[in-house]
C-alpha cells in the first residue's frame, strides 16, 4: 500500500503537466510553437513512414558510437598509462589541465573546415570530447587504488601484469565509469551543437528542419527521439556497468537513481 | 645549494615540458608548411590576434556577456535547486512527487529543448540564461538531494535532545552536513553552465564569445578563433578557482581535499 501511493505520486506531475499541455493546446490557449503532444506524435509516425526517421536515427547513432568509442578507448589507454607511468603523466597532465576547462564544441568551426560536413568531423568533435573525462577518471583512479592491494598482491608474488589486470583494473573500474558515464553525457552534447550548426542528415537535423519549415510538430518529434536516444544510451551504459561491477553498487547513489 | 635549485628546475622542466614542447611542434608544422596555415596559424599570430583582440576590449566585451549569462543562469539554478533538494530530501509528499522529474530527466540531453526556448524567450540573452538555469538546475538538485538525505539520523537527534528547534537545527547541523555535497553540485554545473552559454551562442546570436568564434570562423580568420578559445579557457578556469575559494571559507572544517 505504500509502495503504490508512492508510485501513484511519482506519476502525478508527468501525467498532469502532458494533460494540461493536450488540452491548453487543443483549446487553442497555447502559442502555435508548441505543438500538442498528440500532434508530435502523429508527426513521429509520419516520419516512421517516410522512413526519414530511420535515415536520422542511423546517421546519429553511427555517429556517437563510433565517436566515443574511439574518443573513450583512447581516454581509458592514456589515462591508465599516465595512472601507472609518471613519464606518461607528466607529459598529459599540464596539456590536460590547460584544455579541461575549455568546452571542446568550441573547437567544432576547426573540426567542421577540416573534416568536411559529413560523419568524420562529427566523429572527431565527439571523441575528443569525450576523451577527457575518461582521461581523468581512470589516470585518478589509479593513482587512487589502495596501496595495500597492490603490496599484497606483490607479497604473494603476483607478475606486474596480473597485478594490473586484477588487482588495478578493478579497483579502479567504478570510477572509470563515472568518466565513461560523462564522456556519453558530454558526446550527446557535443552531437547536437553539430548536427544543428553544420549536416545535412541527423536527429538534430531534423530539428533545424522543422524550425526552417515552421513544422513545429516536427521539431519536438526530433527533440523526442533525441531525448529518448541519449536516455536509452545512459541506461544501456548503467546496465553494462552493473553487469561487469557485480557487488561493487551496493548503496552507492547510481543504484538509488535508477 | 645550486644542486637543490638545479634538481628543483629539473623537476619542474619534468612536468610543464610538454605545454612548450606542443607549442614547439605547432610553431614547426606551420613553418614547414604541411597544413594550411589559415586553418592552423602559428601561435605567434594566435597570440597578436589575442593581444589586439584583449587590447581594443573586443574580447573582453564578448567574454563577459558570455561570463554574466553564464553566472545568471547558474546562480539562479544555486538558489532555486538547494531549497528544492532540501524540500525534497525532507519530505516524502515532495520527494515523490518530483524523483521521477529529476532522476529520470537527469540523463536526457537536455540541449535539444533549445530550440523550444528560443521561441519561448527570443533568441537572446533571456533564452540563453533560462536553459543555462535548466542545464545547471539537474545537477545541483541531483547531488544536494543526496546530501540532504545522507545526513546522518544521530546528529539531528542529538540535536533536538539538546532542544534546538527546527530552524536551528537546519542553519547549523543540516546545512553545514550537507555543505560539501553542494559544493560537489557546484562544481559539476559550473562548467556545465559555460558551455551551454557557449553552444547556444555558437548556434544563434549577436554577442557572447560563441558567436565570436563562429563569426571569425566564418570568416577564415582562425587566429581569432584559437584567441577566443584561450579565453573561455582563462574564464573557466578563473570561475572554478573562485568556486575553490569560496568552498575553501565555506566548509573550513574540511579543508583536506581541495
Amino acid at each position: 500500500m505504500r509502495i503504490n501511493s508512492a508510485s501513484i505520486q511519482n506519476w502525478i506531475l508527468p501525467v498532469a503537466a502532458l494533460a494540461a499541455w493536450e488540452i491548453l493546446g487543443r483549446a487553442g490557449l497555447l502559442p502555435r510553437y508548441l505543438s500538442t503532444p498528440s500532434a508530435i506524435l502523429a508527426a513521429l509516425w509520419e516520419i516512421a513512414l517516410t522512413g526519414e526517421l530511420f535515415v536520422a536515427l542511423a546517421a546519429s547513432l553511427y555517429r556517437v558510437s563510433v565517436g566515443f568509442a574511439l574518443g573513450t578507448a583512447a581516454g581509458i589507454v592514456v589515462g591508465l598509462g599516465a595512472g601507472i607511468l609518471p613519464g606518461v603523466r607528466h607529459f598529459f597532465d599540464p596539456l590536460v589541465s590547460f584544455l579541461y576547462s575549455i568546452p571542446k564544441v568550441t573547437f567544432l568551426p576547426i573540426f567542421l573546415l577540416l573534416f568536411g560536413l559529413g560523419h568524420a568531423s562529427k566523429i572527431a568533435i565527439i571523441a575528443f570530447s569525450g576523451f577527457f573525462p575518461v582521461f581523468v577518471a581512470s589516470r585518478h583512479a589509479v593513482l587512487s587504488v589502495d596501496k595495500l592491494l597492490l603490496w599484497a598482491a606483490r607479497n604473494m608474488g603476483a607478475p606486474s601484469w596480473t597485478i594490473f589486470f586484477r588487482v588495478v583494473i578493478p579497483a579502479a573500474a567504478p570510477q572509470l565509469f563515472g568518466g565513461i558515464r560523462i564522456g556519453l553525457a558530454h558526446a550527446f552534447v557535443v552531437l547536437f551543437a553539430a548536427e544543428l550548426i553544420g549536416s545535412k542528415v541527423g536527429l538534430g537535423t531534423i530539428i533545424s528542419y522543422g524550425e526552417e519549415w515552421v513544422r513545429f510538430d516536427l521539431m519536438f518529434a526530433g527533440i523526442v527521439c533525441f531525448a529518448v536516444f541519449g536516455f536509452l544510451s545512459d541506461r544501456m551504459l548503467l546496465a553494462i556497468r552493473s553487469r561487469l561491477l557485480k557487488g561493487q553498487m551496493i548503496g552507492t547513489e547510481e543504484e538509488i537513481v535508477r | 645549494m645550486t644542486a637543490q635549485t638545479f634538481a628543483q628546475a629539473r623537476s619542474l622542466i619534468g612536468r610543464w615540458y610538454s605545454i612548450p614542447l606542443l607549442i614547439l611542434v605547432w610553431q614547426l608544422t606551420v613553418a614547414s608548411g604541411l597544413v594550411e596555415s589559415r586553418l592552423l596559424p602559428s601561435p605567434g599570430r594566435v597570440w597578436t590576434a589575442l593581444a589586439t583582440e584583449v587590447g581594443n576590449g573586443t574580447l573582453i566585451y564578448h567574454a563577459s556577456v558570455t561570463v554574466s549569462r553564464a553566472l545568471a543562469g547558474f546562480l539562479l539554478a544555486a538558489f532555486v535547486g538547494i531549497p528544492f533538494a532540501a524540500a525534497m530530501g525532507r519530505s516524502v509528499l515532495v520527494r515523490n512527487l518530483f524523483e521521477p522529474i529529476f532522476f529520470i530527466g537527469y540523463p536526457i540531453p537536455k540541449i535539444a529543448l533549445f530550440p523550444v526556448f528560443t521561441y519561448i524567450f527570443g533568441i537572446g540573452t533571456p533564452s540563453k540564461i533560462a536553459f543555462t538555469f535548466l542545464e545547471c538546475l539537474y545537477p545541483i538538485v541531483v547531488t544536494c538531494y543526496f546530501g540532504f538525505r545522507g545526513v546522518q539520523t544521530r546528529l539531528i537527534w542529538s540535536a533536538q535532545n539538546c532542544g534546538a528547534s527546527r530552524s536551528i537545527i537546519l542553519r547549523r547541523v543540516i546545512l553545514p552536513a550537507t555543505m560539501p555535497s553542494i559544493f560537489s553540485g557546484l562544481r559539476v554545473a559550473l562548467p556545465v553552465a559555460i558551455i551551454v552559454v557557449v553552444i547556444t551562442e555558437m548556434i544563434g546570436d549577436s554577442i557572447g564569445l560563441g558567436y565570436y568564434i563562429t563569426i571569425w570562423s566564418t570568416r577564415f580568420t582562425f587566429a581569432n578563433v584559437y584567441a577566443a578559445i584561450i579565453v573561455i579557457g582563462i574564464c573557466g578556469l578563473a570561475l572554478d578557482q573562485a568556486l575553490l575559494l569560496l568552498r575553501h571559507s565555506a566548509i573550513y572544517w574540511q579543508r583536506e581535499e581541495a
